[in-house]
């Protein structure tokens, strides 16, 4: 009972925080609140248990859960306050073949099967991959079994600090907002239950499905096409792999990533204030999932103001980094203050990063052999990126006409450009070469990346000029 | 409709080379093996665990301390390179089970091959290709098969079920064989393990066949190109009967996974379903760490106050696993400590297994493979003008566990 109230307010209240923010009703809006919601929720009662159970974490579901009413309460309030009438626009539908709707209904069984296999993997066994119960998990079930929160200091520092009550771990420098979540589901377990911990993964993934889903149709594909593009997505392996072994904090990221990116479309397309802020609140929180989600957030604010910069402005910057550039080649290294990383430290044969250690750079021609068997040969991703260049290369001209799949583009090029010069030129190329990092980090990308397949393959053409007026935006919404 | 057939004959041709190519087919073999060298199971002897005579089938009924069975065959110097394709057939094989495949040459009559993992025996006739397996040349004068539960996956406890070994056969180079080969290969079931969560590809068992992705990739292409020649398909219809292709294929490969999927979710079923939390928290597939934590656990709940533990093995799966086992401890690797000197105070060590530290009686201390005293701060001055000797004493060993305490001696500084 417990556990369902935690649950049940957990997605009331990421519902009503979406529904503050999308205040038009536009197709596939219920989908999107829905899928949103859910995984807003969790984020939101992580953060309520973090700000209200620190002292008394077995009982964080007794101390956060009137603080999450407040919130869900005044979301609630905003989003009836903020209502702006659905959009009406009514376009005819077109007659959808019998043939098509039974490969739909064949495709959606196929996700229900593999979410209920997932499901049954989670409730029945412990915890079973490596990262989960060495760093993922460390501090929630300290916290949880301690009853109260205690500081994960670096070893060295643990060493010296006999006394403190400090704790320390192989992965104490990680961030803690999932930690948070699963305080907030094991006290309403009551207990250290690790298939109710990881339950919302299952719920994650939901989530991710439901929300494309959503953005797509409000993006103006037809029902068909966003359930199409949502089944690609819900079918690839190891996405659901990451939910039936949960535990990891990737699918976190890749979900946040995809949300954000769908809300970014939705701005550069319908010109949706509401959205854009969606995507900024979405782009900050992935710092506080994953050190990686600190790298994602900086291309991804990097690329959207230069997508918002007029082109004269936009050359400055480029002028400016190649200054950055020059400087790190003439004096051999330069300091960056990154958010979420610290004091990065660049040179011509290291990089420096507080909480990772330092990375040598050097090429790495082995690693090629890895990153081209993880995508291509294994069948962690189907086919998906072998259609990807293919897709691109056919519709290439969409880039020319359309600047939100330029800006699109421009942020999957960086993302991927970061993870080659990763794989390929630092120590990382060894996770490469075993396998064990480079399709957990391309799957950051994978949402944006089918966003983008699903906005090239799209029925209805894209706006062909920037469009500045909300009034005028919109112009493929459909009625649901 | 001339060209109709003509198109269907190329496309089949296309995809005979393009799976004959997969398996690794000799094209001048016969379609058929000219030889099978057949052994019932009953002609093998039970060389760990215990079995019984069925009809011509083996009843695996127990396995041996180690968790394991294995059944060998002594067999009367076959060549290897005559006999390509190894067939197996069991029933009822348990899901926990893993199976491996060795065997012994005349050349080298003391030492066994390494053993290699061969795809689960999920009901009928499995074939794997030999040629593949490293060492399988010369003459063959025994083989056999060990059973034992699939690693980072099945609890010991609970891995083992009476199965039935029926038979395996040797067949000579033929088409059929190689298909056959291939089929196992790309539709066997693998179970999870941990890299799964990396990646779904690399798997344990040897004699593993061309990627299926690109490989039917590869064939749907080529098949397009042909229909679209022989047809004359127009560009607008090229492309719409690709990407039809192309949704069919994505979906065929989807089954593939769902299937395997179901596959890898019916261990976690055999092992855990129908049972109470805390039982299931208890099965994991490392019992003995378990076990090993629960005994530290008790001992730390008999301790007044807060306690630091330190915990020292050779395989970080081992360190890492126990110290996730033993929270809320206030635990860490030794590693990341076992170079800092150490302030005074009391610390526990946990070592566990073979690990680079031991314990040295005479300097009372815990040593690392150079003998250097780890923690070592002798001499060194702490506030309040007082060195100190650190003392480390044996609290307990239970097995591959040995837990120490070191306490600091303050002594006045001369």
């Amino acid at each position: 009972m417990t556990l369902a109230f935690a649950w049940l307010l957990a997605w009331v209240a990421g519902t009503a925080v979406y529904c503050a923010f999308d205040t038009r009703r536009a197709a596939g809006w219920w989908t999107s609140a829905i899928g949103h919601g859910l995984v807003f929720g969790m984020l939101l009662a992580g953060a309520m248990a973090y700000f209200f159970a620190r002292e008394d974490t077995a009982h964080a579901l007794r101390h956060a859960w009137l603080p999450l009413v407040v919130v869900a309460a005044i979301a609630a309030a905003l989003a009836f306050w903020r209502r702006r009438a659905p959009v009406t626009t009514v376009v005819a539908k077109p007659r959808v073949e019998r043939w098509k709707i039974i490969l739909l209904a064949a495709g959606f069984l196929s996700v229900i099967y593999r979410g209920y296999l997932a499901l049954r993997e989670i409730l029945l066994r412990p915890t079973f991959p490596w990262d989960a119960w060495d760093a993922w998990a460390v501090k929630s079930k300290t916290w949880f079994l301690l009853g109260h929160y205690v500081p994960f200091v670096s070893a060295a520092h643990w060493i010296d600090a006999a006394g403190t009550g400090d704790y320390t771990g192989p992965a104490w420098s990680y961030p803690a907002a999932l930690a948070w979540v699963q305080i907030w589901f094991a006290s309403a377990a009551g207990a250290w239950i690790e298939p109710l911990v990881n339950l919302p993964w299952l719920a994650l993934w939901i989530g991710l499905l439901l929300a494309h889903y959503g953005q797509w149709r409000a993006l103006g594909f037809s029902t068909l096409r966003a359930a199409a593009f949502a089944y690609v997505l819900a079918s690839l392996p190891l996405l659901t792999v990451h939910v039936a072994l949960a535990g990891y904090a990737d699918l976190w990221i890749a979900t946040l990533f995809g949300f954000a990116v769908l809300a970014w479309m939705r701005w550069l397309l319908q010109r949706d204030v509401n959205q854009l802020a969606l995507a900024v609140a979405c782009v900050l929180v992935m710092p506080w999932l994953k050190l990686e989600g600190a790298v994602w957030m900086l291309m991804s604010i990097a690329v959207a103001l230069a997508c918002e910069m007029p082109r004269r402005a936009r050359h400055v910057v480029m002028g400016a980094l190649a200054i950055v550039a020059a400087i790190v080649a003439t004096v051999g290294h330069i300091k960056l203050p990154l958010f979420g990383l610290g004091w990065v430290s660049i040179g011509w044969h290291s990089i420096e990063v507080p909480v990772i250690g330092t990375l040598s750079i050097a090429f790495h021609a082995k690693a090629l052999g890895g990153a081209f068997s993880s995508l291509f040969l294994q069948p962690s991703w189907h086919l998906l990126w072998w259609l990807v260049p293919l897709v691109i290369a056919w519709r290439w001209r969409e880039f020319r006409v359309s600047r939100a799949l330029r800006c699109l583009g421009a942020l999957l090029v960086v993302s991927f450009a970061f993870l080659a010069f990763l794989f390929l030129f630092t120590d990382a190329a060894q996770w490469a070469e075993s396998y064990t990092a480079i399709n957990r980090l391309v799957m950051h990308l994978v949402p944006p990346v089918i966003t983008l397949l699903a906005l090239l393959l799209r029925d209805v053409p894209l706006p062909r000029e920037p469009i500045h007026t909300a009034q005028s935006s919109a112009p493929h919404s459909s009625a649901a | 409709m001339m060209r109709r057939v003509l198109c269907a004959v190329v496309i089949a041709v296309v995809w005979l080379i393009v799976l004959g190519f997969a398996a690794g087919v000799v094209w001048t073999s016969p379609p058929l093996p000219s030889v099978k060298f057949p052994i019932a199971a009953r002609d093998f002897r039970v060389v760990q665990g215990a079995g019984v005579e069925d009809g011509s089938s083996m009843r695996v009924g127990s396995v041996g301390d180690d968790g394991s069975a294995l059944q060998a065959v002594s067999i009367d110097h076959l060549r290897a390179d005559d006999f390509p394709v190894l067939r197996y057939r069991f029933d009822g094989f348990p899901r926990t089970l893993e199976l491996s495949f060795f065997f012994r040459r005349a050349d080298a009559p003391d030492d066994v091959q390494p053993a290699v993992t061969v795809p689960w025996p999920d009901g009928g006739w499995q074939s794997i290709d030999l040629s593949k397996v490293p060492g399988w040349r010369g003459e063959i004068i025994e083989m056999g098969f060990s059973e034992y539960p699939t690693p980072q996956l099945a609890p010991t406890s609970v891995a083992f079920q009476p199965f039935r070994f029926d038979d395996i056969e040797l067949w000579s180079p033929s088409w059929r064989g190689n298909f056959a080969s291939l089929l196992t290969s790309w539709f066997t079931y693998t179970p999870w393990a941990l890299l799964s969560i990396s990646a779904l590809g690399p798997q344990r068992e040897v004699a593993q066949a061309v990627p299926l992705v690109p490989l039917l990739l590869f064939a749907v292409a080529l098949s397009l190109l042909v229909a679209a020649i022989c047809l004359c398909w127009s560009w607008r219809s090229a492309v719409f009967r690709s990407a039809v292709a192309l949704g069919a294929l994505w979906v065929f490969l989807d089954l593939v996974w769902l299937d395997d999927l179901r596959k890898k979710h019916a261990l976690t079923e055999t092992v855990y379903a129908g049972k109470p939390w805390n039982e299931r928290a208890q099965l994991v597939p490392d019992q003995d760490l378990a076990q090993a934590a629960e005994r530290v656990r008790s001992y730390f709940a008999s301790q007044p106050g807060t306690h630091r533990l330190l915990i020292g093995a050779e395989s970080k799966y081992v360190f890492l696993k126990l110290i996730y086992a033993l929270l809320p401890l206030d635990v860490a690797p030794l590693q990341q400590v076992a170079h800092l000197p150490w302030p005074p105070g009391e610390f526990f060590v946990l070592l566990y297994g073979d690990s680079s530290w031991h314990y040295d009686e005479k300097r009372a201390a815990i040593v690392d493979t150079t003998g250097h005293v780890v923690g070592a701060a002798s001499g060194a001055v702490f506030g309040g003008g007082f060195a100190h000797n650190s003392r480390v004493e044996p609290v307990f060993e239970n097995g591959d566990l040995r837990l120490y305490v070191r306490r600091a001696e303050r002594v006045p500084s001369p």
